[in-house]
């Protein structure tokens, strides 16, 4: 998808399964791969998405569902990478949900530490009406005017 | 990619499964299910190679921490073996490298659970 001038938006969703986890890795690989990230950069944004799309899917799993999609939305421009992980909880009532999704990402658990400490900014949100998590993790390029 | 898991026994009592490419939450039940296998089968000293390991994420360090707890219930240990700095950075940044003992070579790790 074209937007303004050096920035772009990619967009894959993927089955809620496990083995898809490393689609999805190869995936942000490649985004972050074309931007002016150092090696270690990238291999800590893939770890991220890694986790958060894993989140996602242990919450969709723990919630005796079948498989629902996992979107993943990278918004790139010159100074920061901006990728969204959102799970499918919208096919879901609330009460099948598992209890308490954001605990899942508190900083106690190991997926939540990784994310916290791999990427330089950190939201999670709950979409009102679909009531969707999602994950919304920011990188920025180093020395780029932010 | 997916992961192989091989497993040796070089000496008694100890087994050394040898990981060459991702533990993630899809294929990290596997390493789970060798290790309680091997501990079942009364190999409570484990050594994991992860020096081929390309990926490591939460999912594998839960299913390593439930091994090293598994094994020192059946007064057994479990060493690692990592000279990658990119899987030992992960272990060092949430804090882990305090919880295993993590060896350069076969040959350490060995010589430490003897």
């Amino acid at each position: 998808m074209a937007t303004n001038d050096g920035e772009a938006v990619v967009e894959l969703t993927i089955p809620g399964k496990p083995e898809y986890v490393g689609v999805a890795r190869l995936a942000i690989l490649g985004v972050a791969s074309r931007m002016r990230f150092s090696y270690d950069e990238v291999e800590d944004i893939r770890l991220a998405v890694g986790e958060a799309c894993t989140t996602a899917i242990e919450r969709a799993t723990g919630g005796q569902t079948p498989s629902q999609d996992v979107r993943v939305r990278c918004l790139i421009d010159p100074t920061r990478l901006v990728v969204e992980v959102t799970d499918s909880a919208a096919a879901s009532s609330p009460a099948e949900q598992p209890p308490v999704p954001e605990s899942v990402l508190e900083e106690r658990s190991l997926g939540g530490v990784l994310i916290r400490i791999l990427m330089d900014d950190v939201q999670i949100t709950q979409e009102p009406e679909s009531r969707r998590h999602v994950v919304r993790m920011t990188k920025y390029v180093a020395g780029a005017a932010r | 990619m997916q992961l192989k898991v091989e497993t040796r026994t070089p000496q008694e009592g100890v087994a050394v499964i040898g990981l060459e490419g991702e533990v993630d939450v899809y294929t990290s039940p596997r390493l789970k299910q060798e290790m309680v296998d091997l501990l079942n089968r009364g190999l409570v000293n484990l050594v994991v190679d992860l020096n081929d390991v390309k990926y490591l994420d939460s999912t594998g360090l839960g299913v390593l921490i439930g091994g090293l707890k598994r094994a020192r219930e059946r007064d057994g240990d479990l060493r690692l073996i990592c000279d990658n700095m990119r899987i030992l950075r992960i272990f060092e940044i949430t804090g882990l490298t305090k919880i295993f003992d993590i060896d350069r070579s076969e040959a350490d790790a060995l010589a430490k659970l003897k």
